[in-house]
């Protein structure tokens, strides 16, 4: 019964610095490390034997990973090792970003939320993670730090496939920036899963919405899918059918189909197969939509 | 690789020096090691709750977590002495009286996640009881009890506050 199976032997590290993590990172070959976020998944991988590093390195001890701070240019920036649930309680969060609390809000229960950090749940490079598609609607870019430097990747360029991102070898994702939103913009998270909570998504789309001037078009539209492929993806060409272009239930209908021909969900997933995905593709796609639709138009009346 | 590690860990305000592993989850050290048994296994991947202890007052599956990691901090289980937090005493005499236990396999999960609710929201409404609960399975489906017993330990505790 491998549920009770025990972890794998393995050594175990507690850097304290950003600086003293990147040159244990910087020496160690392929498969040698296992980097243990909050652990809410790597316990499970390790427990399953799809991981058998030499040696585990904790990140809990290092503080200058858990932060939230609103920056001077109305950005966020958001600490790898910061929780889920400070995430979702994070005054700074729930103003501009709440899409990002409410997302938060919406994984596991609190047990798991104390516990699970952005960065985890981003660098698993995991196509059902469900915060990088509002962080890639919000066009945030994440920090890659390594021994010799660190480096800036937009995050919808981050992920490489399944399970994998464009991080070189030795550099650790350490901090996340997510720009200030337009005005009159707004963003949801909707994800289907079999129960109200506590289970994996079947499919996330996260929308963000900017509208014109006059409240009828969308001066900007940015559409990002759990699910929808062997990874969290922005669907550009999805979004070029309503940039620009006015609100009606003809052009719902029509961004939908193009999500549906955008998105590729994998075949070889047992939660659920691709023409099952890809009707809740197209249909979360159009509730995504006019539910941040309505969402910026709320603010924009609450505003004036 | 022998791994032998000697961890200096704080259960229930007391102190204990446990020689183990660096692979050991925190669950295994507790019921294992320190035999605090009252912290129960069951799935061992976070779904079912009933490994929930606190740590620094924050409720975490104890199955997911490094017991290495737990060092230098404040560890809860349901053995807290009730001498020393009335606050534990009330919500058990609460699943008491109340019968929110049947067989009672998930209840010390119950018990340590509810110490937390009540730590941050004394006055929690139904919706929000069982928003806390959601990482939490009671097989024998007594949920009714166990919410009405939270409410009772809401108020209890009020009550003790007012005295």
């Amino acid at each position: 019964m491998t549920f009770l199976r025990r972890l794998p032997k393995f050594d175990f590290v507690s850097p304290n610095s950003i600086a003293e993590l990147c040159s244990l990172t910087a020496g160690a070959s392929n498969g040698e490390l296992m980097l243990f976020a909050g652990g809410t998944d790597a316990v499970l991988q390790l427990r399953r034997r799809e991981v058998t590093p030499r040696c585990v390195v904790g990140l809990k001890g290092v503080p200058e990973l858990d932060f939230i701070e609103e920056q001077p240019d109305g950005s966020l920036a958001i600490g790898a090792m910061t929780t889920l649930q400070s995430l979702m309680k994070s005054p700074a969060v729930q103003g501009h970003f709440d899409v990002l609390a409410e997302t938060a809000g919406q994984i596991g229960g609190v047990e798991l939320r104390n516990v699970a950090t952005l960065g985890g749940n981003i660098a698993g490079a995991l196509p059902c993670a469900d915060l990088p598609p509002p962080l890639m609607t919000l066009d945030a870019e994440v920090k890659l730090s390594g021994k010799d430097g660190e480096r800036w990747v937009p995050i919808d360029e981050l992920f490489a496939g399944y399970g994998k991102t464009v991080a070189a070898k030795g550099e650790v994702l350490t901090e996340i920036r997510v720009p200030k939103p337009a005005a009159r913009s707004a963003s949801v998270y909707l994800k289907y899963h079999d129960r109200q909570s506590m289970d994996m998504t079947v499919v996330g789309v996260g929308a963000s919405v900017e509208l014109d001037d006059e409240g009828k078009g969308f001066r900007d539209i940015r559409l990002a899918y759990a699910n929808g492929a062997p990874t969290a993806f922005r669907a550009k060409k999805t979004e070029e059918v309503l940039r620009g272009n006015e609100m009606s239930e003809e052009a719902l209908q029509a961004v939908a189909e193009a999500a549906g021909k955008e998105a590729v969900p994998r075949a070889n997933s047992w939660r659920a197969d691709p023409q099952y995905r890809l009707t809740l593709i197209r249909n979360l796609t159009k509730r995504a939509i006019r539910s941040a639709w309505e969402k910026a138009v709320a603010r924009g009346e609450a505003s004036s | 690789m022998n791994g032998s590690i000697t961890l200096k860990l704080n259960v229930n305000g007391v102190l204990h020096e446990v020689a183990t592993q660096p692979w050991r989850t925190l669950l295994e050290v507790l019921r294992e090691n320190l035999v605090l048994t009252g912290t129960k296994r069951s799935c061992g991947e976070g779904q079912c709750g009933t490994c929930t202890v606190l740590i620094d007052g924050k409720a975490i599956n104890s199955c997911l977590y490094l017991a290495v990691e737990a060092q230098g901090k404040d560890i809860s289980t349901i053995e807290g002495p009730v001498e020393t937090d009335p606050m534990l005493e009330k919500i058990q005499q609460s699943f008491v009286t109340k019968g929110a236990i049947q067989c009672g396999f998930c209840t010390p999960g119950m018990i340590m996640a509810t110490k937390s609710l009540l730590s941050e929201n004394p006055k929690p409404n139904e919706d929000e009881i069982r928003t806390a609960l959601v990482g939490h399975l009671c097989r024998c489906t007594g949920y009714v009890q166990i919410v009405e017993a939270i409410q009772d330990a809401a108020v209890q505790l009020e009550h003790e506050g007012e005295n």
